[in-house]
């Protein structure tokens, strides 16, 4: 009874003193714009507009991959889903997209999407036939309410619900797996912004549809508690709910009028009292709160088994001569909406979508609605206030919901003091705007803050990327010093190897002094083996016959430009022989280790010859010429060769990138790794345009090379 | 007057002995200052400062035998933070280092590239997958934008290309310049990380 | 962005702005300007009008100087506030030069060389004050005797003359000039006569019945306060300020004047008299140079409080405002940063 009075004291004391309204609320700070209401609030409700396209963006909050049902020309019902997630999409927060209407698809592109950057997204672009053909029940539900949260959560995800309140978060990821997590379900119908009343005018409508799809997440949850807030200017919303609540547990209670109740965190601790600790979620607190929108999508999906795919928006401002809400298909562009407003001018100026405290400018008035939007807002631009330093004044410390410092906060991100930026819990903010609304200075606040967020995470990625570096740079160099003692133990222990034969000839042939030499040469000797033949390899077969032939050998040989000295050779011929010894094996013919390379390489070369015969014959035909060609020129020099080389790797990479240009993109996804495995014939003049590329590059390259000889 | 300098000199002398205990007692191994510069280099191990990688600049600059304007990735910021740890002057950067120049990274064009593993060998962070006569490639999240590799190639195959902003990665702009104010200075860095 | 729109939003503000902040200040002062006239005279117009003379010449200069932008810095008013505030702490009947300088001093070296509005660690009005006592302490202590006491009420002309040529023609200066209560509480003390003793004569003086058996100081004070009070009102200064400030210095003038209150001043000798309400609701209540957070600013109205009782009684000068408010000004940094509030969400 006393707080009643108090109330009402503090509320006459509002008439002579404004700021009192602030001791109402239970959260710090808050602001009383004017709210302009009532602008739109006028009209019923209008009928769905149906525009000359839809455009439908594929961009989902976390950008991750999807997957498309339909194609160019396909005619869709409404209802029908249109694109989800990919089978392979790992990070599951994708919602499915339906088609709002019936229709053909136009095309497939990208087009601008709503978002602050301007940047543009794929999206789906469907032409509405008028017709408005719909599929009943495309979820499939029975009707009956989820016992279950995981049976509530599939039916949220096919449906595509999200966040309709403007976060836009998946609903169907938003609720927790269990029963008994969540003990107070709250429906949030603050709707602060000014100008925005489509939450009240659901609330007039639809309340039913509200009151029972909190009823139902609160059974599948079994939640305890169902509160629901609205602000006390909305007194017809009130009436309208509490009637559609009497029968069930869910207390209306009417709050302050104050931007930002609507906001989660404030509004939870006016209901509830608690304050959710940083970094936590709601949720980890027992806590849910939906927008007023949400719930009765969430009944509509359940009952009807119908998707998410229109939405109430308002469309209001200072430039329309009548503003209004309507139920507005997703995919409507911004500039339909408005025009049907009765604009004061020509809209030649941005609009705005969201409030005029959160809301940002649209690049272009063509993009779509999207099923956050709740408000296109139609204000011709006012000229701006000059912008002057901070004077401290504090009236953004005070205007601050979350109790934040935004003038100290102002003063270091200015400095690009990022990480006082962040020690000041710039992390908190929550955007709201009231710290800009309030500052004489003129100053826009709320931009830097956004910025320093950004700037703050900008830094730290790369301070774990400098980190990355370091490391990758401090384990290439521990590499490089490992591969060279590696090198000089391997050198020291030949050298220590010959140095023995040369001193102890008569001891050639036994085994014992030489036995703690010979694993290391023969180890040696495998490796240079092994190297050479892994180089014969890599050169590209030249050889098209079956057998090796003596020329090859040499040619090998020739263009690998490297001389075993003598002594090894004959260190290494011991350690064969030695070997061979110690196995009881015949002794390998194998005088020259360029001999046994020569075999690997030729065995290797076969057995790709093989396996590129398997494939079309015209491939084989195809690398015959290839090889012809590089057979018939004289490859004495070895640059030249390597030239001849590069080229038929080109040739060759060449096909297969036309290869993999022709077969149709699969996924949306753009691979960058073209497969080389198959090739095909393929029109020679794009063979002959890569090489000429290539010798023209090489050319180039040489050119230059030599003039900054010439220079130097 | 002899009781003075017989007091001077013991004072001198106590003096000297506390400063060489504690020279001894509190000696700090390894060089600190080099760490701490190290740390706040940006790690490309590009070069372009004239030393092989940044730890062996950030040690030369720790014993003074270098300019602190010397690291272009790091830029005004970094040349700033290298003054505050070394107490040496701010100077000037050399060259116009464009402010907020973004990020570049190497893209091998795979029509061109021979396989010749020339540019594997220049990189200094190992971002550059391949082998011999094998198809080379940029591991983009690991390439630090030093353009070493860039002059190696002898086909002449690698460009530097910036990041793609998309809507995810796209950063609100800072505010404009004040209309009232012609000279803030956008590089003040007053902490040290 | 050719078009002067906002980027970012909100896109909506409300209608305040430093002008509208500053001349509400400047509005706040009228009603003591007026009681100032009424019983000091003139002079107090004259040293106004040459201060804003000033001003316009040395804020034009210095703007030029340092090539920002005229219009919008001398049209936001805030050297308005400074000069007023300096106007009002010098004797009325000073000669010009003291009021020309002293507003120099205090908006060149007290503001635009620490950049300008809002960048300023020092309160500019108390830094051109204290720049003035120090260095012309005879002017700055020869106040004019108030009309109901020299019989002799200065008129315009009186004040011209007496302002720039130092003395009023036909009238010796003795007669129209005297020290402050407050200094001749220090004189009086510094000989030995007891508190009381020095009061009693000015509560006794031949008062107008109009006058409330306060004196013209006093009346000064009061008219200061009411002044605050509308400024508390319309939200252009914190309650902070005052409620630190006064209560700081009322509960250390308790203090010691139960301790001994033959040497210590009663409490509404001390709220009352010199500087204290133009402080407390005027000089004080700079946002620019005063703390940021609202424990801050509770903490540092308190300290400059209990600075001036004890500049007051035991300091070389009478009214120590200026000094003390300046020493506070110094540690607002400090202050700042150990009395930041609770983010929501945090446990403190």
């Amino acid at each position: 009874m006393s707080q009643r009075l108090t109330h009402t004291l503090i509320q006459k004391m509002a008439h002579f003193y404004p700021m009192a309204k602030r001791w109402l609320h239970h959260f710090h700070g808050g602001i009383f714009p004017q709210y302009n209401k009532s602008l739109s609030l006028q009209q019923p409700i209008k009928e769905t507009i149906f525009p000359e396209k839809l455009v439908l963006p594929l961009k989902q909050t976390n950008g991750q991959k999807i997957e498309l049902l339909v194609q160019i020309g396909s005619y869709v019902k409404k209802n029908q889903c249109l694109a989800q997630a990919a089978k392979d999409n790992k990070k599951g927060v994708i919602v499915p997209i339906h088609a709002p209407t019936s229709g053909a698809i136009e095309a497939i592109e990208n087009a601008p999407f709503p978002h602050a950057s301007g940047l543009e997204t794929l999206s789906i672009i469907i032409k509405p036939d008028g017709k408005d053909l719909s599929i009943d029940n495309v979820l499939k539900v029975s009707g009956q309410a989820p016992s279950h949260p995981q049976q509530l959560k599939t039916i949220l995800l096919n449906a595509g619900i999200v966040g309709m309140g403007g976060a836009g978060f998946p609903t169907f990821a938003k609720i927790p797996n269990n029963v008994g997590q969540i003990h107070t379900l709250v429906i949030n119908g603050a709707e602060c912004e000014p100008f925005i009343t489509c939450d009240d005018l659901l609330m007039q409508t639809h309340a039913c549809d509200i009151i029972q799809g909190a009823v139902m997440v609160a059974n599948a949850l079994g939640a305890e508690n169902i509160i629901c807030g609205v602000e006390s200017n909305k007194p017809a919303a009130i009436q309208a709910l509490q009637k559609a609540a009497s029968g069930t547990n869910i207390t209306i209670k009417e709050v302050e009028t104050v931007y930002p109740m609507g906001s989660e965190k404030q509004l939870l601790q006016e209901l509830t009292g608690t304050e959710i600790p940083v970094n936590t979620h709601a949720i980890d607190n027992g806590l849910l709160m939906f927008n007023v929108a949400t719930y009765a999508a969430i009944y509509r999906a359940v009952t009807l088994g119908e998707p998410l795919t229109r939405r109430l928006v308002t469309v209001a401002g200072f430039g329309l001569k009548s503003s209004y809400n309507v139920f507005a298909l997703i995919g409507t562009p911004f500039e339909t909406l408005a025009n049907a407003g009765q604009p004061t001018q020509v809209i030649d100026y941005p609009l705005v979508m969201g409030g005029p405290m959160m809301g940002f400018q649209v690049p272009n008035n063509q993009v779509p609605v999207i099923k956050t939007t709740n408000c296109i807002l139609v204000n011709p631009p006012e000229t701006l206030a000059t912008e002057m330093p901070c004077i401290r004044c504090g009236e953004c410390m005070e205007a601050c919901p979350m109790n934040l410092l935004p003038q100290q906060m102002y003063w270091h991100s200015q400095a690009h003091e990022f990480d006082k930026v962040e020690q000041l819990n710039v992390f908190d903010c929550i955007e709201c705007g009231c710290c800009s609304y309030v500052c004489p200075s003129h100053i826009p606040l709320v931009q830097y803050y956004r910025h320093s967020k950004s700037a703050i995470k900008e830094l730290r990625t790369e301070q774990k990327a400098a980190e990355l570096a370091k490391q990758r740079h401090e384990f290439r160099l521990e590499r490089i010093e490992r591969e060279k003692q590696e090198r000089e133990a391997r050198l020291k222990a030949k050298k220590e190897a010959v140095k023995n034969r040369a001193a102890n000839p008569a001891k050639d042939s036994s085994e014992s002094s030489s036995q703690p030499k010979k694993p290391s040469a023969a180890a040696a000797a495998r490796a240079a083996a092994a190297k050479r033949a892994a180089q014969a390899k890599k050169q590209p077969p030249e050889e098209s016959q079956a057998s090796p032939s003596e020329t090859t050998p040499s040619t090998i040989a020739s263009e690998a430009p490297r001389k075993i000295p003598a002594a090894r050779q004959k260190a290494i011929e011991m350690a064969q022989k030695s070997a061979a010894a110690k196995t009881g094996s015949k002794l390998e013919p194998t005088k020259d280790p360029r001999v046994s390379a020569k075999r690997a390489a030729a065995i290797a070369a076969a057995k790709r010859r093989t396996q590129a015969q398997k494939s079309t014959t015209e491939t084989a035909k195809v690398s015959e010429t290839i090889n012809h060609e590089n057979k018939t020129l004289p490859d004495k020099d070895p640059k030249e060769a390597a030239k001849k080389a590069a080229m038929s790797a080109a040739k060759r990479r060449a096909q297969a990138k036309i290869n993999t240009d022709s077969t149709p993109p699969d996924s949306i996804e753009k691979q960058a790794q073209p497969s080389s495995e198959t090739l095909e014939s393929k029109p020679i003049d794009k063979r002959q345009k890569a090489i000429e590329a290539a010798k023209k590059r090489a050319s180039e390259h040489k050119d230059r090379q030599a003039k900054q000889q010439e220079n130097a | 007057m002899m009781a003075a300098i017989i007091i001077f000199v013991s004072l001198a002398l106590l003096f000297g002995l506390l400063l060489g205990y504690a020279a001894i007692r509190f000696k700090v191994e390894g060089n600190p200052v080099a760490e701490q510069i190290d740390k706040v280099l940006p790690q490309t191990q590009c070069g372009q400062c004239g030393f092989p990688g940044c730890k062996p600049y950030a040690e030369a600059l720790s014993k003074e035998e270098t300019e602190v304007n010397l690291c272009i990735p790091g830029g005004n910021e970094v040349m700033i933070l290298i003054s505050e740890i070394t107490g040496l002057e701010p100077k000037e950067m050399d060259e116009k280092v464009t402010e907020n120049k973004p990020k570049e990274t190497a893209y091998i064009n795979e029509d061109v590239c021979i396989g010749c593993v020339l540019c594997i060998k220049e990189c200094p962070v190992d971002a550059i997958l391949g082998a011999t006569k094998l198809m080379h490639t940029v591991i983009q999240a690991e390439c630090t934008g030093c353009e070493k590799c860039v002059p190696v190639c002898p086909v002449d195959c690698i460009e530097m290309l910036p990041a793609k902003v998309t809507v995810e990665n796209w950063q609100w702009p800072e505010p404009a310049l004040k209309p009232t104010d012609h000279t803030v200075e956008k590089n003040k860095i007053g902490a040290k990380k | 962005m050719s078009s002067p729109t906002r980027l970012s939003s909100p896109f909506a503000h409300n209608n305040q702005s430093v002008r509208n902040l500053m001349l509400k200040v400047q509005l706040a002062a009228i009603p003591a300007l007026l009681v100032h006239i009424y019983l000091f005279g003139f002079g107090i117009v004259i040293q106004w009008l040459l201060a804003l003379g000033t001003l316009i010449l040395v804020e034009y200069g210095m703007l030029k100087l340092r090539n920002r932008p005229i219009l919008p810095f001398m049209t936001d008013m805030s050297a308005l506030i400074t000069v007023t505030g300096l106007v009002f702490c010098i004797p009325p009947g000073a000669p010009w030069w003291i009021i020309v300088s002293g507003t120099a001093f205090a908006l060149i070296f007290g503001k635009h060389l620490y950049g300008g509005l809002g960048y300023n660690p020092f309160n500019p009005a108390m830094l051109g004050y204290a720049f003035l006592l120090i260095s012309f302490p005879v002017q700055m202590t020869q106040w004019t005797l108030p009309a109901e006491l020299s019989n002799h009420f200065i008129g315009f002309t009186d004040a011209a003359y007496l302002i720039f040529t130092g003395s009023v023609p036909g009238i010796p200066i003795d007669m129209i000039t005297s020290a402050t209560p407050l200094d001749r509480l220090q004189t009086a003390l510094f000989q030995g006569v007891t508190v009381t003793e020095t009061l009693a004569p000015l509560s006794q003086e031949p008062s107008n019945p109009f006058l409330f058996d306060l004196n013209s100081w006093e009346w000064i004070n009061i008219a200061f306060m009411l002044g605050g009070l509308w400024l508390l009102y319309t939200r252009s200064i914190r309650w902070q300020y005052p409620v630190g400030f006064l209560g700081g210095l009322s509960l250390i003038a308790i203090i010691f004047h139960t301790i001994d209150p033959n040497t210590y001043p009663p409490v509404d000798f001390v709220l009352l008299s010199g500087g204290t309400m133009l402080a407390a609701f005027f000089i004080i209540t700079d946002p620019v140079t005063s703390s940021t957070t609202p424990k801050g600013r509770f903490i540092f109205a308190f300290g400059i409080g209990i600075l001036v009782y004890v500049i007051r009684s035991w300091g070389a000068f009478p009214d120590g405002i200026a000094f003390a408010i300046l020493l506070m000004n110094i540690t607002v940094p400090l202050i700042d940063q150990y009395t930041q509030p609770r983010v929501y969400g945090h446990r403190r």
